[in-house]
């Protein structure tokens, strides 16, 4: 019973960070049906700008920690957008009348380089995020403790995904973001200006992943440079577990994917953790091969 | 495909114009280390130290007069990436070189530097089979994975400890160390009672710590490195368990109390080769000072410093011979150089080129986060 | 200049590569150019998948790792030859992928290669953590054997420059058979329409395994090469970043173009080294290059020419 409370609390902990990543991926692609392999860099990049501006202005004062909180991570989420649209225009709009594995080969690229431009920014070594932000407490679940900052990551990011459903389905803005995921063409020939949409969704997508990255650099305490590599990957997983493309799918599959691997990790085999992960994705797949939640993209018969 | 080789034979030519130019023949050194890649800082630091070092010893009148110039191979932590830079190294003309850190790519440059006739002194590749395969011209400043092995089940039987749970991370080191302890703790009759790997980078382990609570060992046994004991270390109190923990030379690092807090950290012992905050030679403290000055930090882990050391060793070789050959180098290094004062402790290799000499000390933290040598 | 004139160009070409340890090509250099042949097989053979068939397979690793294990186990634990083990290697491969592949390879796009990067980490960790005991966990495998052939033991550079580079050349010359060969058509048909592929009777399945089994085989080979020319190997060398590695090559170069994919395995193997010299800012640069040069020719290098049908004179304009 502990191990099983304390997994489940970890599994849709860590799976809440996924799925805030997976939300990045599965938004670019259901508007450009590319694969983002830069976001998990701009993930790590969050966390660096976070780390940053947490050392230099320290938590509390005179606003205290709570409000001080919220400050940063919307000064992270601010500049991560705005990383994330200048990748957008250099890296990839050249790019939008290409094949679209050219633009992969670019998000490849502009991978490396964003790893490597935090490697030589802020060092190799990892970083420690300051201790004991979120205070360091325990509460009680079905009889176990646990720690007060996995509920905290869990709620923050149900909040981030319940704005962000919100945003997609009762805003013009959303609805032309969906309306830009099904057909581009007929949206522009209704009156939505796509380059615009794209931009945004650039904006929102890093910007929930750089939120991701602070998370994570508060959850664990520390940070390294090639960290983007490994949750990219989990995360763009978590995504097409959903369904590629689709919005509710990323957050279902970011908490699938967190609990599969703290069940399998508990349950099976810590060693083979990530080779369970995996193979329970390619059963899926096999299964419903479009994601559980299917894609949510008109396609060629 | 042409305009790549042409341009590759352009470049030969302009270096070996370059290096006609000079006067004194200069001494060449390679430091091969992961300068890119996952262990970049590692990479970094002994590179550092390195070309800090041969500049000190160049304002000083270089090797006999011959000043010394460094050569850098960027292994990014990456066999294949080794050879090449092994390759690179041994076309630039060293007589010698220091590193690497990880021990599958020191192996897969090793043959190079073997076939070559190259010193390489590895520092910071424990893996036991690397001087086992009879070259004559490998060298180490590390200790090997079983020095280690048996410090640690020693002081751990020492201590009383009965129930034990060992873990690693599934890299080369940390297992080659698990399996080592496991085989020397079950030769000894203490029970194991857990024994299992997480995955390094991963930062959630209350799984790991989970199942091995319902075990009840009496102490953790973390064979892997500092990121992943800190976790472990501080997800441990988050829990509200409060069990024993030593860990290996990997997580000698300061960045340990960064990332797990002191309160987290307090008790926490390791046995590892003194840090670089902790070397007590005259030498060692005004290398440091010196260290810090330039590059505004320290060194973080011991296995730079033992890069530096590796690189004293080939200087005091090549100082105390007539004609500096790799041959010549190696032949003084097995023969010649005896407790040769380093930073780390008294220098000599054995006929394997294994440094002999317990390099090990025990350390616990304590309460106000320091690493502190237990007598 | 014509065709001809071409022609006798790239032949001059040709020699002058060859020749190229004769001229003096340091050791270091030749190095490099040996992993360059050893990435531009791997990448022909992933670009008879992704380039020819159209599917985006991001997990080649995993059958170079099949055949380079199989080589290391046969050598060093039943003393089988080298050469000997190729075909072992390349069967072993093919098998695994006919296994990994049946099940997927209906599906589409994206999919496939996030399933395709699940299984060369699946391989990945199966290695790392020792599986059936023989494959010597994270350290990997040592003392693999140097190659004999015709009695003399190749161990120089400039011995497996020959080796791989004609490896290289045997391979190019297949494959641009394969290329335009029924079942290469066939292919490129899949690439561009899979239903009306379909509807012209072609067995788009039985296509598509096929083409992943071939590409799996000559993978498998590869990995004996590479594992005789490390003599070390360790799960390190497969991982999935090496797939992307191979990905990106393809797609560089110009997918389904031979031209293309050799330029690409110049470039992405050899831009790192050429960057040495900026120490640890190497890897930005070549990751900013990359960005660079997909924009500049975002349908790769040398993309495929699309091939020409000699139609009678008055058809020409209207049909090409």
């Amino acid at each position: 019973m502990e191990i099983f409370i304390q997994q489940l609390t970890n599994g849709l902990a860590v799976g809440g960070i996924y799925a805030l990543i997976a939300l990045g991926y599965t938004m670019v692609y259901g508007v450009l049906k590319l694969i983002n392999f830069a976001h998990g860099d701009l993930f790590a990049l969050g966390a660096y700008l976070g780390f940053t501006l947490l050392v230099s202005f320290g938590m509390g004062g005179a606003i205290g920690t709570g409000p001080a909180l919220l400050v940063i991570a919307v000064m992270v989420m601010g500049m991560s957008a705005l990383v994330g649209y200048l990748l957008e225009r250099v890296a990839y709009r050249p790019l939008r009348k290409s094949d679209r594995l050219s633009a992969v080969v670019s998000a490849l690229g502009a991978s490396i380089f964003f790893q490597n431009a935090i490697m030589l920014i802020w060092g190799a070594q990892y970083h420690a995020y300051p201790a004991g932000i979120i205070p360091n407490l325990t509460i009680q679940i079905a009889g176990q403790n646990v720690p007060l900052i996995r509920i905290f990551v869990l709620v923050c990011s149900v909040v981030v995904m319940l704005v962000l459903y919100l945003f997609i389905n009762r805003t013009r803005m959303g609805l032309a973001i969906r309306a830009s995921a099904i057909d581009q063409g007929a949206a522009k020939l209704i009156g939505i200006d796509v380059r615009r949409v794209i931009s945004i969704v650039f904006m929102i997508g890093p910007a929930l992943g750089g939120l991701a990255g602070v998370m994570v650099g508060i959850y664990y305490g520390q940070i390294n440079f090639n960290m983007g590599q490994m949750y990219g990957l989990k995360a763009f997983t978590a995504a097409i577990i959903g369904g590629i493309g689709n919005i509710p799918g990323a957050m279902l599959g970011g908490l699938l994917l967190g609990l599969v691997e703290a069940f399998g990790a508990a349950y099976v085999s810590l060693a083979w953790r990530d080779a369970i992960t995996f193979a329970v994705l390619i059963l899926i797949l096999v299964v419903r091969p479009t994601g559980i939640l299917r894609e949510r993209v008109a396609e060629k018969l | 495909m042409r305009s790549t080789s042409i341009l590759a034979l352009v470049g030969i030519a302009l270096l070996g114009c370059a290096s006609a130019v000079h006067a004194a023949e200069p001494v060449r050194i390679g430091v091969m280390g992961p300068v890119t890649g996952a262990w970049a800082s590692e990479g970094q630091d002994m590179v550092n130290v390195v070309q800090t070092l041969a500049a000190q010893i160049n304002d000083a009148g270089g090797i006999n007069g011959r000043p010394i110039e460094i050569e850098v191979g960027d292994d990014a932590g990456d066999p294949r990436t080794a050879t090449l830079a092994a390759q690179r190294l041994v076309s630039s003309g060293v007589v010698a070189v220091v590193g690497t850190y990880g021990s599958a790519i020191a192996e897969a440059a090793q043959g190079i530097y073997d076939d070559e006739g190259v010193v390489q002194i590895a520092t910071g590749s424990t893996s036991i089979r690397l001087s086992e395969k009879g070259m004559p011209l490998f060298f180490r400043t590390c200790p090997r994975d079983d020095d280690q092995g048996k410090v640690m089940t020693a002081k751990v039987s020492e201590m009383g400890y009965e129930k034990i749970a060992l873990l690693h991370d599934n890299s080369a080191y940390a297992k080659g160390l698990a399996e080592e302890c496991k085989g020397l703790f079950e030769a000894a009759g203490v029970d194991i009672v857990f024994y299992d790997a997480i995955t390094a980078g991963d930062r959630d382990y209350t799984t790991s710590l989970v199942s091995m609570k319902s075990k009840n060992p009496d102490i953790i046994v973390f064979t892997g490195y500092y990121p992943e004991a800190a976790m472990l270390l501080r997800q441990k109190m988050d829990m509200g368990w409060d069990v024993a923990m030593i860990g290996g030379d990997a997580t000698n690092n300061t960045a340990l109390i960064e990332i797990s807090g002191t309160a987290a950290a307090e008790g926490y012992m390791f046995i590892s080769p003194p840090g670089p905050l902790d070397l007590t030679g005259p030498a060692a403290q005004s290398f440091m000072k010196t260290y810090q000055e330039k590059f505004n930090s320290v060194p973080t882990s011991v296995w730079s410093i033992m890069a530096g050391d590796a690189f004293l060793t080939i200087v005091e070789a090549a100082k105390n011979i007539d004609e500096v050959t790799a041959e010549n180098i190696g032949d003084y290094l097995h023969n010649d150089l005896k407790n040769f004062p380093g930073f780390t402790g008294d220098i000599s290799y054995n006929e394997k080129g294994d440094r002999v000499g317990d390099v090990y000390r025990l350390y616990r933290v304590d309460g106000e986060g320091v690493f502190r040598l237990v007598p | 200049m014509t065709t001809n004139q071409r022609k006798i160009l790239a032949a001059i070409g040709v020699v002058l590569f060859f020749a190229l340890p004769e001229l003096g090509l340091g050791t270091y250099w030749l190095g490099v150019l040996n992993q360059v042949g050893i990435y531009a097989v791997l990448a022909l053979s992933l670009n008879i998948i992704l380039g020819h068939a159209g599917m985006f397979h991001m997990g080649h690793a995993a059958f170079f790792a099949v055949g380079a294990y199989a080589t290391a186990i046969l050598n060093t634990h039943y003393g089988v030859p080298i050469f000997a083990t190729i075909p072992v290697a390349g069967f072993a491969a093919g098998l695994f992928a006919l296994a990994v592949a049946a099940p997927i390879i209906h599906l589409r796009g994206d999919y496939l290669l996030m399933v395709t990067i699940g299984i060369v980490e699946i391989v990945r960790i199966a290695l790392i953590n020792d599986i059936f005991g023989l494959t010597g966990g994270a350290n990997g495998i040592v003392g693999i054997q140097r190659p004999m052939l015709f009695g003399l033991r190749l161990t120089k550079p400039w011995q497996f420059f020959y080796l791989i580079w004609g490896f290289v050349a045997v391979s190019m010359f297949l494959f641009r058979w394969l290329e335009h060969s029924r079942f290469g058509r066939a292919l490129k048909f899949i690439r561009e329409d899979v239903v009306a592929a379909e509807g012209m009777g072609i067995n788009t399945s039985r296509c598509k395994l096929s083409a992943f089994v071939i590409g799996a085989v000559w993978a498998g080979f590869t990995g004996t090469i590479f594992a005789t020319q490390m003599r070390t190997i360790s799960p390190g060398s497969f991982s999935y970043w090496e797939s992307v590695v191979l990905f990106m090559i393809v797609i560089l170069g110009g997918r389904g173009s031979q031209r293309g994919v050799l330029i690409g395995s110049f470039l992405v193997i050899g831009l790192p080294e050429l960057f040495r010299g900026l120490q640890s800012g190497r890897m930005l640069i070549f990751g900013a290059a990359l960005v660079v040069m997909m924009i500049f020719r975002p349908q790769g290098l040398f993309p495929a020419p699309r091939r020409h049908y000699n139609l009678p004179e008055p058809y020409r304009d209207k049909y090409l």
